[in-house]
């Protein structure tokens, strides 16, 4: 990502200055996306694309073996999930169904948010793409990925004349 | 941890006043809900197990425990975005309620509450005879 510098609010201050070009336009939107992303702290970063989503916690630990990813995802039933790997990269799909019938019912709190999430995760490792295991109990998810052991170094001999 | 107040007032529905309690515990989110004849309470504690779930009902106070065991000691984080700890919660409810009769279902680590109002706050008809 080019670093831009801090413009804050500049850009309202510039009164009849119209974005023409559809470059520039997705420039202000991209510039409002990464805004939006900084001022707010991860777990509440609204999904712009469509329905209000949501982005479930994730925990990443790494042994000599393995890397176990971890999310907490209450409420997602598992037949909902799509986990794939996109290169070196964990992605985790899925959805949190609302299936409660809330008309006729009054509302006192309202803390648990629905909806669909994406989320790419890097992982430190090479990963065995056919050796991952993954599990979801009790509303926590865990994926297990065998890491690709490198080949020992093979010493190679010089032949002197 | 929270102490809150469930009531009727539409005002000050929720929040009042603040308990803390020695440890670490987590306040999980909950959606609250009212029909008619019961209150839902629906609660995300991801991680928890069934037997480790204690709810008490006492005084018009409701309590959610719910143990969360740790997974790892001395363990080094490459991603770390939750903690992981037992959660607790209580709730006043100002509605009169049919403690006999509360039950719970937990399922994917959402528990789910009816607090079914007692008969004598029920919305009740009354003919008239003639």
């Amino acid at each position: 990502m080019v670093l831009i510098p801090w413009r804050g609010k500049q850009r309202e201050r510039e009164p009849g200055r119209i974005e023409t070009s559809p470059l520039a336009a997705l420039r202000t939107e991209m510039d409002r996306l990464f805004d939006q992303f900084f001022r707010e702290p991860l777990g509440t970063f609204e999904w712009p694309f469509g329905d209000r989503g949501w982005v479930p916690p994730v925990e990443v630990t790494e042994s000599d073996e393995e890397v176990t990813v971890r999310a907490e995802i209450p409420g997602v039933d598992p037949q909902h999930l799509d986990l794939s790997m996109v290169g070196n990269q964990l992605v985790l799909a899925g959805e949190k169904k609302d299936d409660l019938d809330r008309s006729g019912r009054e509302c006192h709190a309202s803390e648990i948010r629905y909806g669909s999430f994406r989320r790419s995760i890097p992982l430190p490792a090479n990963v065995d793409e056919q050796r991952v295991e993954a599990d979801c109990t009790n509303g926590m998810l865990t994926i297990r990925l065998k890491k690709i052991q490198p080949t020992p170094a093979k010493r190679i001999e010089v032949k002197g004349r | 941890m929270a102490n809150e107040t469930i009531t009727k007032t539409p005002a000050e529905q929720t929040v009042t006043a603040e308990e803390t309690r020695s440890g670490l515990f987590y306040r999980p989110n909950v959606d609250i809900l009212e029909k008619a004849d019961e209150l839902l309470v629906l609660a995300d504690v991801p991680g928890a197990s069934r037997e480790g779930i204690d709810i008490h009902f006492e005084d018009g106070q409701l309590t959610i425990h719910a143990k969360a065991p740790r997974r790892h000691e001395n363990v080094e984080f490459l991603v770390h975005e939750y903690g992981v700890g037992d959660y607790y919660r209580t709730f006043r409810v100002a509605e009169t309620i049919d403690a006999a009769n509360i039950t719970a279902e937990y399922a994917d680590g959402v528990l789910t509450l009816h607090l079914p109002k007692a008969p004598a706050v029920k919305p009740r008809k009354i003919p008239v005879k003639a």
